[in-house]
């Protein structure tokens, strides 16, 4: 074993637990996506969300139920001109669990730029 | 490192996402304010009298107007913000404010009332261009015409203000055909 290997393993070791403190449901980058800009709404409909993220009905809705599941976000149902509407809006729960992840991002971002 | 890249692939994903959602005012609300400028400035050249107590309808009608237009809007376009509004609302607001307050100076008698026109103007054009800076992008370019404005109706002497009033609508009106337009491609 050379004098660089324990450096590297210590690196990679390192690394890991930086990546290990990322949250599991947020990795998904459509559930991560979708959190981050109901933290810069009030509350974002299905068809919006749809739209800006550029998913298929059944994809984004497994993903925003997987959310809703979670705790990370509420839904709510309304009829606008008689069309039914799906409003979403992160919890409090979620914006925590949001906030935390993106710290773990930048922490990871920071060492790799080392 | 491939999770690395993965993260490197998602934030970009995210960035675009973001970027995407940005907020913008309906064209409504321009067709709105271009109506309201243009029957406003031309008043100045054909009945001057008059002008104060037009803004003085037009301009809190016109804010409430445009107020359930962006609330009709976000509720429409699927995103609800009333931090934004309130941004709205205090930005546009403060501007009127400031005019009502600057009607004071001629009021007793420290300006002419020939000035007050082209000073209003010059608070319109630098309200136009920090709300083009925070709130919508194209607003910058209405606030540098209303500054072309300001210089116009210092120098021309016929119909001054009802050509800028149809520059500014016209600008005005071309935002709102562009955010229309942008709106429809988003969507198709």
């Amino acid at each position: 074993m050379t004098s660089r290997q324990p450096d590297l393993a210590s690196a990679h070791a390192d690394l890991q637990s930086r990546l290990d403190g990322l949250d599991d449901l947020l990795e998904h980058r459509s559930r991560l996506a979708a959190c981050v800009l109901l933290s810069k709404a009030d509350q974002l409909s299905f068809s919006r969300l749809k739209q800006v993220l550029d998913e298929t009905d059944g994809n984004l809705g497994a993903q925003l139920r997987k959310l809703e599941q979670a705790g990370y976000l509420s839904a709510s149902k309304e009829f606008l001109d008689r069309r039914p509407v799906t409003w979403y809006r992160l919890t409090a729960k979620g914006r925590k669990a949001l906030l935390a992840h993106l710290d773990a991002l930048a922490r990871v971002i920071g060492h790799a730029g080392r | 490192m491939a999770d690395l890249d993965r993260l490197e692939e998602d934030l970009g994903f995210l960035r675009r996402a973001v970027d995407g959602a940005a907020p913008h005012a309906p064209a409504s609300i321009y067709f709105l304010w271009a109506v309201l400028v243009l029957a406003g400035f031309v008043l100045v050249d054909l009945n001057e009298n008059r002008v104060g107590q037009y803004w003085m309808i037009a301009g809190p009608a016109g804010g409430l107007i445009s107020a359930y237009l962006g609330w009709r809007d976000q509720r429409h376009s699927g995103a609800m913000d009333l931090a934004l509004g309130m941004r709205y609302l205090q930005h546009w607001g403060a501007m009127m404010a400031v005019i009502f307050l600057a009607t004071l100076m001629p009021g007793r008698g420290l300006i002419a009332w020939d000035a007050f026109g082209p000073l209003v103007l010059l608070i319109l054009a630098m309200s136009y261009f920090h709300a083009g800076l925070y709130l919508d992008a194209p607003l910058r370019w209405v606030g540098l015409l209303l500054v072309g404005g300001y210089l116009m109706v210092l120098s021309v002497d016929a119909y001054a203000w009802t050509i800028v009033g149809v520059l500014v609508a016209g600008a005005l009106m071309v935002v709102g055909f562009r955010e229309s337009r942008r709106r429809d491609l988003a969507t198709a």
